[in-house]
């Protein structure tokens, strides 16, 4: 289990690790290497160069400014956790980043790096496209916003170019309540089913699985007060994605983690409750 | 018996472990820290097939890959592990014309470094002519699709049992029920993982193995053996242990590769394992089917099971023993547990299949017995609409009943079976349990109780740690007076360093840390077992305490001289020897042992010169009995699948407690793979025979946030043996899974779940409840 050879370059300027990247094809970026560390030690993956992009400053911030929240691809998941800013104007990260894996790996692991490995059973990839964010990308034509929606083409494949790396996520401001449930077999684990949900109040919404389908898809539902009406929505909704497996327990299971995570939503009060107040959803085994 | 007793001090003292330090401060030297100067590593080109001809290899370009010092297969190192007459069947440490597991060591490549084995391992060209896997244990049985090995059965162990009288009382209960149990591959997943380092010593001629290892003594006799060197040009050093349950208690291919190996390019060389390596080559474990018919009595007594026990043992018997063999023989004797249910008759039936071989994993029969027994007392409950603990105490073995000879004719010493489950029960709040359970139910909670109790083989005249029936202790007082034992033992994490240190501090009269335990060099301890088949604490501490003993005798005689009084005046402790009621006429041990080794002449006529001696000890029952219960309360999501383990109770009877402290964590240990056993762990083939959970995030492993607190409570039954200790490494993990599985069946009787599987998974909960509703 070592990995295959490579060569290591650290930058600390996007620019510089644009342009490793645009030389060498095959050159992976190393942030937080929580995926990409084990992968290259199986040899599923190996590059011939690795760029460490954790000497970049201009990646590690967290901004509100006044219209979007910003966080820089190199924050790490503890740190989103941790951050009061993004407690304040969006606090469904604060709650979903305490189910990333353990501390330790939430302490390395970063939101570009979540983002760009697009495991479809991950907690960051999904909030992108529930939240409605843009990710920005530079490369060697310079920068461009892809919007979530557009990013995740399946099972770890993005519209991110080989050249490209991911500088930071924008984040709209919150209009409606957004409810966040996820379920594993163990804490920290990746998700059997996790679910956004997002009511606007009107008996209309959006649910965002994660580790259901290839990819995070937003999908419009309606959202019925009655329970049976409501499960029969999350059925409809979960019609329109093409489903990892057609084991009988995963869609019973995303049927209820989505009514969970809109119990959360609804549980949220003025602006937003802390996950302990929601019984079940995340319990240990 | 009465000395020995006389003021213990260390001995039942909640010592702390003078191991701990070492190891929380990452000072531990483990195989893999064992590095030295030209030391080759090597890496194993595996099978990735099933059952496949080898039709040809091409390893022009490994051999001539950077770093690479040599390439092995079996036509370098043609060695099988077991001569052919046991089994007919013997597994050759590098695969000879034929692969028969995933997993399998194909080659070997030996390089500067592990990362350039690993680099020319790749270049390696095997040509497979893939074959159909046999996989299912019940079609394997009729030799289907084909024989694993074409000149040998695949059922590789048949026994039949039965006790006289069965038949009859079997066709005349009144009531009968049948169940299938099954059992899920598991390993056991040790924190350090295996290695072999060998290095020749070009002056003396000897070889000297590193071997991370339960049993220093038996890998250095295996080596010998199969490499046909004489044993004494072999020395075994075994560094620090990170785990062994049972796993590392074998000789593995690696091990005979590595050492030929370093005897072949006189050079030092290394192998650990990986942790995919790990997940396919360590022995596995409890791959079994237990297919039962319960005859049973209206009041809940249970008068005979009929049992057809299978185990599949993978594609080669581990050397030297299968564990498909330990698991079904033992579990067919003890299947009543600690029940006195009259009749038994059993059918084992071991087979091959194109899996990787079945060792041993801690507890080995007992966790898969336990589950048996403790589900079908369960169900005759449910079938009777009785409380489980009502015919748990119906069917248990009396206190008047010892010594009680149990229907497959083992003998059972003294235990505490009743009082421990009684105590249990208490402690768990059993009596307003059902109250509260009802309650919940009507608000869509569901809670339930699991009783396990279990009955513990130990220190058995063979286990895993072969046919030696004895251990071993050199013991010598230094000359400055400070004690240094040596014991064949190989601890693996028990805290023997500790536990036995305990024992002698205690009958030599000394303080705890005047006493160095050393182990795990066959160049200085005497030969030993080793540690497995919960042996370490009765047989190891009897030989501590017979050796302490002798030591203390020699001190007293000497001592009787020197201070010239009756040797039954003289009293030693606190590292001196005094008068009985007179402590002015007092010498201490240090100047005791320096008349001893230095002023000899004052030594009394007929003593030997110095203080060295060896002991051994051999208990001279072949068995001794632990008991416990294990309870757990859970609460199963009926939703998500979950099962949350809320409250977990266990009285354990371990007979005299060496330590409280350690038998506490040997239990929290236990409890934990528990957890595992009975909701996570399982070793997945898919059904092209390719293992498919060959990392930690496919095979799951029970974290800290899974265990809940544990409450225990210790009952003490002593054995016979020296010191009325009986061994306990194996209880915990025998008791618990039955207890985590039977709070699940009581949890979900609404649904009329009861469990016939381990693990349970979400899954499976979803399943039940969905389509039982």
């Amino acid at each position: 289990m070592k990995p295959a050879a490579f060569e290591y370059r650290r930058v600390t300027t996007v620019t510089e690790a644009v342009k490793l990247l645009r030389d060498a094809p095959d050159a992976k970026v190393i942030a937080g290497g929580q995926s990409l560390v084990p992968l290259m030690n199986f040899r599923l993956t190996r590059p011939s160069l690795l760029v460490d992009v954790n000497g970049i400053k201009a990646l590690q911030h967290v901004v509100w400014d006044g219209t979007f929240l910003r966080i820089g691809s190199l924050v790490r998941h503890q740190q989103i956790a941790d951050n009061v800013e993004i407690q304040k104007h969006c606090p469904v990260l604060t709650v979903a980043a305490k189910h990333i894996g353990h501390w330790a790996i939430r302490n390395r692991g970063t939101m570009g790096g979540s983002l760009a490995h697009a495991d479809p059973a991950s907690e960051w990839p999904a909030a992108a496209v529930a939240l409605n964010a843009e990710i920005e990308v530079e490369g060697p034509q310079g920068v461009r916003m892809v919007p979530a929606s557009e990013f995740y083409l399946g099972y770890y494949s993005t519209v991110l170019q080989p050249d490209e790396l991911i500088v930071q996520i924008r984040i709209p401001s919150l209009k409606f309540r957004l409810g966040f449930a996820e379920m594993a077999r163990r804490r920290g684990d990746f998700a059997l089913a996790g679910a956004y949900v997002e009511d606007d109040g009107n008996g209309q919404g959006f649910v965002t699985w994660f580790g259901v389908a290839d990819k995070p898809v937003r999908v419009p539902t309606v959202l019925p007060g009655n329970l049976e009406a409501r499960r029969e929505a999350w059925q409809q909704a979960l019609g329109t994605l093409p489903i990892v497996d057609d084991k009988r327990s995963r869609i019973h299971l995303a049927v209820q983690i989505a009514e969970r995570a809109w119990q959360h939503s609804q549980l949220e009060g003025a602006k937003y409750l802390s996950e302990e107040a929601i019984a079940g959803g995340d319990q240990p085994l | 018996m009465t000395e020995q007793a006389m003021r213990p001090q260390f001995m039942g003292a909640r010592v702390k472990r003078v191991e701990d330090p070492r190891l929380l401060t990452g000072q531990a030297r483990y195989l893999d820290d064992i590095d030295v100067p030209g030391m080759l590593e090597v890496a194993f080109v595996r099978s990735p097939y099933p059952s496949a001809r080898i039709t040809g290899m091409d390893l022009n370009a490994v051999k001539s890959a950077p770093g690479v010092r040599a390439v092995l297969t079996f036509d370098d190192c043609p060695i099988l592990l077991w001569q052919k007459d046991t089994y007919q069947v013997g597994q050759p440490v590098l695969a000879h014309n034929e692969v028969r597991y995933v997993g399998e060591p194909v080659v070997a490549v030996v390089a500067e470094d592990r990362y350039q084995a690993e680099d020319a391992a790749e270049l390696a060209v095997v040509h497979y002519e893939s074959m159909e896997p046999v996989l299912d244990m019940e079609q394997s049985i009729a030799e289907l699709p084909r024989r694993v090995h074409a000149d040998a059965s695949n059922v590789f162990y048949h026994k039949e049992y039965t006790t006289q009288g069965f038949a009859e009382a079997f066709a005349q209960a009144s009531h009968h029920l049948t169940a299938t149990f099954r059992t899920t591959r598991q390993t056991a997943v040790t924190m350090e993982p295996r290695g072999t380092a060998a290095m020749p010593d070009p002056a003396s001629g000897r070889m000297t193995v590193y071997a991370s290892t339960q049993s220093p003594h038996r890998i250095r006799g295996d080596l010998a053996e199969l490499l046909g060197w004489p044993e004494n040009q072999i020395r075994v050093i075994v560094p620090e242990v990170g785990g062994g349950f049972g796993m590392k208690a074998n000789t593995y291919p690696e091990d005979v590769v590595v050492v030929w190996a370093a005897r072949h390019l006189g050079k030092p060389v290394k192998w650990v394992s990986d942790r995919t390596e790990s997940l396919l080559s360590d022995v596995h474990a409890r791959d079994d089917i237990h297919e039962v018919e319960v005859a049973y009595q209206e009041d809940g007594r249970i008068i005979a099971i009929r049992d057809h026990l299978m185990a599949d043992g993978g594609a080669y018997p581990a050397y030297p023993f299968s564990g498909a063999v330990g698991e079904t023989s033992l579990a067919s004797r003890v299947l009543t547990g600690p029940y006195q249910i009259p009749f038994i008759e059993t059918v084992i039936d071991c087979t091959y299949s194109n899996k990787t071989p079945l060792g041993a994993y801690r507890g080995v029969w007992g966790p898969i017995a336990s589950f048996v027994q403790e589900g079908i007392v369960d169900r005759v409950a449910r079938s009777l609409g009785q409380d489980p603990a009502e015919v748990r105490r119906i069917n248990m073995i009396r206190p008047d009943q010892f010594p009680f000879r149990n229907a497959a004719g083992m003998i059972y010493d003294a235990g505490s079976y009743g009082e421990s489950m009684e105590e249990a029960l208490r402690l768990i709040g059993y009596k307003d349990f059902r109250d509260r359970q009802s309650v919940l139910r009507a608000q869509g909670r569901y809670r339930g109780i699991g009783i396990s109790v279990f009955v513990e083989p130990t220190a058995m005249a063979s286990s895993e740690a072969g046919s030696v029936g004895y251990e071993s202790v050199f013991i010598r007082v230094e000359p400055t007076g400070k004690v240094t034992a040596a014991m064949g033992l190989g601890p693996t994490g028990q805290g023997h360093e500790t536990t036995m240190a305990q024992l002698i501090a205690d009958q030599v009269g000394v303080n705890l840390e005047d006493v160095v335990i050393l182990h795990g060099d066959t160049d200085s301890a005497p030969f030993g077992g080793g540690t497995g088949g919960s042996r370490s604490g009765p047989i190891g501490g009897g030989a501590a305490l017979v050796a302490g003993r002798e030591m203390r005798q020699r001190l007293v005689k000497l001592a009787s001289h020197l201070l010239e009084a009756a040797e039954e005046d003289i009293e030693l402790g606190h590292g001196q020897a005094w008068v009985a009621g007179v402590p002015d006429r007092a010498i201490t041990i240090r100047q005791l042992a320096e008349i001893a080794y230095t002023h000899v002449k004052r030594i009394p006529p007929g003593m030997p010169i110095g203080l060295e001696l060896v002991a051994r000890y051999q208990p001279q029952q072949s068995v001794s009995f632990s008991n416990g219960t294990h309870i757990a309360e859970v609460e199963v999501d009926p939703v998500t699948g979950l099962v949350q383990v809320l409250n977990y109770v266990v009285v354990n009877d371990c007979g005299r407690l060496i330590n409280p402290l350690i038998v506490e964590g040997q239990i929290h240990g236990g409890v934990a793979q528990g957890i595992g056993s009975a909701f996570l762990e399982s070793l997945q083939y898919g059904s092209d025979g390719q293992l498919l959970t060959t990392s930690l995030s496919d095979y799951l492993l029970p974290e800290a946030t899974d265990v809940p607190r544990i409450t225990t409570k210790h009952l003490v039954t002593p054995s016979a043996g020296e010191g009325g200790i009986k061994g306990m490494g194996e209880g915990s993990l025998i008791g618990a899974p039955a207890a985590l599985v039977g709070a699940v069946s009581d949890a979900l009787a609404p649904f009329h779940v009861m469990v016939d599987r381990l693990p349970v998974t979400p899954d499976d909960v979803i399943e039940w409840v969905t389509s039982r509703v």
